[in-house]
């Protein structure tokens, strides 16, 4: 018996989600830059109240981080338009040539369009993404029991960092958050911050077993700043050295 | 012959296959043709499947000989002689009269009747001498010691203890009582616990009838089994280190009563531990405030003790071992080695007249004493014969006597030491098979000694004449023991050299064959293995007959390393002949770079004892990473039932991976930052009644799970229905059973009789192997597929064309994951067999490792992974992490002996360490057995080359674990002077060759054994491939 065997490789998804560029603005431009380094020095200020007392120091440094997000997203970034504007494109790939918006088409937008969205975007990081990342954290292996406000305060910094600005720019449309979890997104700015926290973080739990007796070793301690640093590093590296290229699994 | 062979491509959950046969008679015309070529292909596929089998078990040679050699250089070990002094018959005459009983002394008079002996963990010796600089915490703490020494020298002495690493205190406590070297492995003839078996003073007291008493730390009962007085004996537990005066208060608390005059007659031997000292310097660092009121406790609890103490009683002060700056130990650095050794006695018999040095040493480098030198001197001291393994000596200011020196009595009891030693090295050089040359030096002395005291005896007994005999005999011990201290205690660096080459050579192999070979030169195997065994058999040949003829012995172990070497030398000239076979080793996709990523990462951790001993953290993260980019690699499948599929799968897996988290069993180093749960409490080794539930969930959720794996390709047909609804299903239950049984059994819940409760707990353990192992092995050769085959009839149209006419046609239901669902019964199989064998916790964690298993398949499939290095790799994560949940951990305490006996009444070889083998390392075995399941799950039955494609996998899970052992022998080879060797760096290397050893004959005999028949029952349906 002789068989035609067609097997059936699995299709993947053909990405369409582009880079995205800051607002063609010069303070825009100038922004882009210094955002990066008033973050960083946030975090640097409360280091050592992050080491002495970690809930404390992370709480306490919610509000501005998410100030600076903000107002990063409001003064950098091109705002989403909505699901409702973008036609979910056709998943067959004979037509994988797909409409992407172009920027010169873009409406102008006002402050207003860009202040309302940058707030969803952080209601919907704080409701949505900081408690999924905490069951990430959790999966993990962080402490189940125990250290409950240390893991939601700790994924809700990554949250800030990582994730708001994407609700912003991406908005809440179902097929660019498949792309998003699918994690095949061309690297920019933002999707290299996001990757460069994730990595970061993992990064950060590599010196907590060590017997160092330091005390920043503690929970979350090392992961939080490794999700700082990483999103640094990555955000860089996103805007110039990985720009457009994406993740490529096989 | 046509054929329409229609697949539904779109749609993966319903692959059946339908086949129209259009022209019946042309099949008959053809039979005979195709049978001959199924014949050809049904031989094809055995050779080349005998041939995979030598080649793997060409692997597991090498891995066997590399570590054999590297074993060989590094875990020396001693052979344990059963041999017992006895009290009427010295060792040697010497022409004086000695009283030979228990009442004046066995071979030398006795000088005490009792003894109280005081051990002060980690009481390093500059804790008990003056400090005239600027003091430390611990200085000048403790005075009693050198207070009495000076005061009193005759009453007292204070020298400089030194202990043979490893300074852990059980190993120090088998030196202190035996009088010899504990090696990391004591081979004896005791196969489970850490009873000394050996003769040790312990057990001679209490065969000359004396009453023991033991007070704190509970070490001495696992070693000394039953040997105390029951009512007046207190033990502590001596792990919890965060805890300074429990043990402490408690020894205080019953001791000094038992000191009194009226209880004086309960006693004959005190043996008091305290542990404030060993934790404060744990806890807080020998540095520290802690530690000095520690010692001033003990100052106080010691001049009490001096004051009740009568005429007859010896009362002996000691550390086990020191404590380095840390105040940790366990290593062999000064500080850990230099302990301290006190004795005093009321009666006035010591003395210094030997050296004339009348104050302890300043430092312990002055005139240090052995520990081992302890045994001989108690023995002495208190009339009982030297044990038979001694390797010490007299210590000489317990003998010299007071004034002046007593050179006749120190020779005595030297030769007596000396005689005993020379009779031990003579049983153990036979026993061995040694070469008596090996000891002509100390030998030489032995007759100087005899000489000089039969020269002495006759020139009138004057006490100096014996001076010369004293030394020859204190210089005989000290050469035997320097000899048995390199046979024992040194590392052989160019065996462990030779067993690591030979281990990166085993890894090289095997890395080209998993990774770098091209699927065509699968099929040059046959032309490796002649090669290497070629190769193999002339260089043993050739290494053998050198040896012979230059060195004349050693034959064994040369042929071996020419084995090893021969076919190494063959693949690499077989692998240079055949440039073409090969691709780049290097990962060409994410998936592949995170395998290598894990593996070496995790190798490389293996480098600091933090990674080690955080191993099941590690994993755990690691498995959760894997996943995550699994579920964004499914988020990337562009259709529907592909991604959910994959999305739900790699879900199951990482809250499983989560869930099975929760079961530990702590590791003495992870404290205080892990809670153990494998037990009912931390300190127990018993399970909670609630943790019964675990496997009776276990038995009823699984097989139903199980079967939703199977429901989708329609594959729970023939059978997988008997053995996944009925045989697996009643042996979890039948696992459960037993455990309940046996948690009865201990809280004494039943009524009935505790043998005949044993008998039916083995009948059941019996029954659940017998039926899993034997009877499933004989059922999976000679299964079905499961599948079923619906033949509809052909139907001729009729005239007027109502009926249409249809061909006959053949439905096969099933038929997508032919391969894949009747391995897996195999896996099921084992199961069986490692569920019963863990506590009630493990088998839950087993229960989750197979559907794990099950999910990882799925996510492999889904994403077009099942030739990817990644699978393999996961599934060996899954086990190094599923041992840790079934409560274990790389230290040879947390070795479940008494599961030898959940199937035997007795210990019965060779059944009783398989059992344990199967109980500990049941998570490897059963992942490994899993693994060909990466290749054939959901692959078409006639897929070509699929049997190289189980083997690329095989050796890819093989791979993982040669790495890790590779880089555990390295690392304990490298840091072998580390103060860790013997806590951390040594038994996570013997885990990791014996789980590699382990992983490589269950993959050959089960793994690729077993694909014989699975394709064979395959072929037997849809023709050879």
């Amino acid at each position: 018996m002789t068989e035609t065997t067609t097997e059936a490789k699995p299709r993947k998804l053909i990405p369409i989600s582009q880079s995205i560029s800051v607002l063609p603005t010069d303070t825009a431009r100038i922004y882009n830059h210094i955002h990066p380094i008033l973050i960083l020095s946030l975090y640097y200020l409360c280091f050592p109240s992050l080491v002495s007392d970690p809930v404390s120091a992370l709480k306490k440094s919610v509000a501005p981080l998410a100030h600076l997000q903000i107002i990063y997203c409001v003064v950098c970034l091109p705002p989403s338009k909505g699901s409702s504007t973008q036609s979910t494109p056709s998943t067959t790939p004979k037509k994988k040539k797909v409409q992407f918006a172009k920027p010169a088409a873009k409406p102008p937008t006002t402050l207003a369009t860009r202040i309302i969205p940058a707030i969803l975007s952080l209601l919907l990081s704080l409701s949505l993404s900081a408690p999924l990342l905490t069951v990430i954290l959790i999966l993990f292996g962080a402490p189940l029991t125990t250290h409950f406000w240390h893991n939601l305060l700790c994924a809700t910094h990554i949250s800030l960092l990582g994730v708001l600005p994407l609700f912003y720019v991406h908005g809440v449309d179902g097929r660019m958050w498949r792309e998003i979890s699918g994690a095949c997104l061309p690297f920019d700015e933002v999707w290299g911050g996001v990757i460069g926290a994730v990595v970061g973080a993992w990064l950060g739990a590599v010196p907590i077993p060590l017997d160092w007796d330091r005390e920043w070793q503690k929970w979350p301690v090392t992961i939080v700043t490794g999700a700082y640093l990483g999103w640094f590093v990555f955000r860089f590296a996103g805007e110039y050295l990985l720009r457009g290229k994406r993740i490529e699994f096989d | 012959m046509e054929q329409s062979t229609r697949l539904a491509a779109d749609s993966l959950a319903f692959k059946d296959v339908t086949v129209h046969y259009n022209d019946a008679k042309d099949r008959a015309s053809q039979d005979d043709e195709m049978q001959d070529t199924n014949r050809t292909k049904e031989i094809q596929f055995k050779a080349s499947h005998t041939v995979l089998i030598f080649f793997f078990l060409w692997i597991f040679l090498l891995h066997a000989i590399g570590i054999y050699f590297f074993t060989k250089g590094f875990l020396l070990t001693r052979l344990v002689l059963d041999h017992k002094s006895n009290c009427g018959s010295p060792p040697i005459e010497l022409g004086q009269p000695s009283p030979a009983s228990f009442a004046d002394g066995c071979w030398h008079p006795k000088t005490f009747d009792k003894a109280v002996i005081v051990i002060i963990d980690a009481l390093r010796y500059d804790f008990t001498v003056p400090f005239s600089g600027e003091p430390h915490h611990f200085h000048n703490a403790l005075t009693v010691l050198d207070e009495t020494s000076r005061q009193t020298p005759e009453k007292a002495f204070l020298l400089p203890f030194i202990a043979d690493p490893p300074t852990t205190t059980l190993q120090r406590l088998k030196g202190l009582t035996t009088g010899t070297l504990p090696t990391f492995i004591d081979a004896g003839s005791n196969f489970a616990g850490t009873a000394i078996e050996e003769d040790n003073l312990v057990a001679q007291l209490r065969d000359a009838g004396k009453t023991l008493v033991h007070l704190g730390d509970d070490t001495w009962h696992s070693l000394f089994p039953g040997y105390f007085d029951a009512n007046l004996t207190h033990a502590y537990d001596s792990f919890n280190v965060w805890d300074l005066h429990t043990v402490d208060n408690g020894v205080t608390e019953h001791l000094l009563p038992l000191l009194k005059p009226e209880n004086s007659s309960k006693w004959d031997i005190i043996f008091g531990h305290y542990l404030g000292v060993d934790h404060a310097g744990h806890r807080y660092g020998p540095d520290h405030s802690a530690t000095n009121a520690k010692l001033r406790e003990m100052d106080s609890v010691l001049r009490k003790v001096i004051a009740s103490l009568d005429e007859k009683t010896l009362l002996v002060v000691m550390g086990d071992h020191g404590m380095d700056v840390k105040g940790d130990h366990g290593g062999e650095s000064d500080d850990e080695i230099e302990a301290a050794l006190w004795m005093y006695s009321n009666k006035g018999v010591f003395g210094r007249g030997h050296n004339g040095f009348m104050e302890p040493p300043a430092t312990a480098k002055e005139r240090p004493v052995g520990q081992i030198d302890l045994v001989p001197t108690l023995s002495l001291l208190l009339g009982m014969p030297i044990p038979f393994n001694n390797l010490g000596a007299p210590i000489a200011e317990t003998f010299v006597g007071p004034g002046e020196p007593d050179w006749q009595n120190l020779a005595t009891v030297n030769a007596l030491a000396a005689a005993q030693i020379s009779n031990y090295q003579h049983e153990y050089s036979q026993a061995r098979g040694l070469n008596e040359d090996v000891f002509s030096l100390p030998q030489a002395f032995w007759k100087d000694g005899l000489q000089s005291w039969r020269e002495a005896l006759k020139s009138g007994r004057h006490s100096d004449r014996f001076r010369p005999a004293f030394e020859s005999f204190a210089k005989h011990q000290q050469e035997t023991l320097k000899i048995c201290r390199s046979l024992w205690a040194r590392f052989d660096i160019p065996s462990m050299l030779e067993g690591i080459m030979i281990l990166i050579c085993a890894v090289a192999i095997l890395g080209t064959y998993a990774r770098s070979f091209r699927p065509i030169a699968l099929e040059l195997i046959p032309v490796y293995l002649v090669h290497m065994t070629m190769f193999g058999t002339i260089s043993a040949a050739l290494c053998s007959a050198i040896t012979l003829v230059v060195f004349r012995g050693g034959l064994v172990n040369a042929a071996l390393l020419g084995l090893a070497a021969g076919g190494i030398s063959g693949f690499t000239y077989a692998s240079a002949n055949l440039p073409q076979s090969f691709t780049l080793p290097f990962p060409r996709s994410l998936w592949g770079w995170l395998a290598v990523v894990l593996t070496l990462s995790q190798s490389i951790g293996f480098a600091s004892n933090s990674y080690t001993i955080w191993e099941d953290e590690i994993l755990l993260c690691f498995l959760s990473t894997f996943t995550l980019i699994a579920f964004a690699s499914s988020m990337r499948q562009e259709f529907f039932i592909e991604r959910i599929l994959g999305i739900f799968q790699a879900g199951i897996f990482l809250v499983l991976t989560r869930l099975a988290s929760l079961s530990r069993l702590c590791r003495e180093e992870q404290m205080p930052y892990c809670r153990s749960t494998y037990y009912a409490s931390s300190t127990s080794s018993t399970s909670a009644p609630w943790q019964l539930l675990i496997p009776i969930v276990s038995a009823t959720l699984l097989p139903t799970v199980i079967k939703t794996y199977y429901q989708p390709t329609r594959s729970y047909q023939g059978s997988a229905t008997i053995w996944i609804g009925f045989a697996a299903r009643l042996g979890l239950l039948a696992s459960a059973i037993y455990w309940v049984l046996d948690t009865a059994d201990d809280n004494d819940w039943l009524t009935v009789d505790k043998g005949v409760l044993q008998i039916i707990k083995i009948v059941i353990a019996r029954l659940i192997l017998g039926v899993s192992l034997v009877v499933g092995t004989t059922m999976f050769v000679w299964s079905n597929p499961c599948i079923s085959i619906q033949v509809t009839p052909e139907v001729n149209g009729s005239a007027d064309g109502d009926v249409a006419p249809k061909p006959k046609s053949v439905k096969v239901f099933g038929y997508a994951n032919v391969h894949g669902t009747r391995y897996f019964l195999l896996v099921i199989n084992w199961l069986l067999a490692v569920v019963l064998l863990q506590k009630p916790m493990g088998a839950g964690a087993i229960g989750v490792l197979a559907v794990q298993i099950l999910a990882l398949l799925e996510i492999v499939n889904t994403n077009n992974l099942s030739q990817s290095a990644i699978g393999p790799v996961v599934l060996g994560l899954l086990g190094s992490f599923h041992f840790f949940k079934t409560g274990h951990q790389a230290t040879l305490s947390s070795i479940q002996w008494e599961s030898a006996f959940v199937a035997l009444k007795t210990i019965r070889y060779p059944w009783s360490p398989l059992l344990v083998v199967l109980n500990t390392f049941g998570a490897q075995i059963l992942t490994t057995i899993a693994v060909p399941l990466i290749a054939l799950w959901k692959q078409p039955p006639k897929k070509p080359r699929l049997l190289g494609d189980v083997a690329k996998a095989l050796a890819t899970l093989l791979l993982y674990y040669a790495v890790i052992n590779l880089a555990t022998t390295m690392w304990a080879g490298w840091l072998r002077r580390h103060l860790m060797l013997y806590r951390i760096f040594s038994p996570r290397f013997m885990t990791g060759a014996a789980v590699l050893l382990i992983v490589d004959l269950i993959g050959i005999l089960v793994g690729i054994g077993s694909l014989r028949w699975n394709f064979a029952s395959i072929a037997e349906v849809f023709g050879w491939n």
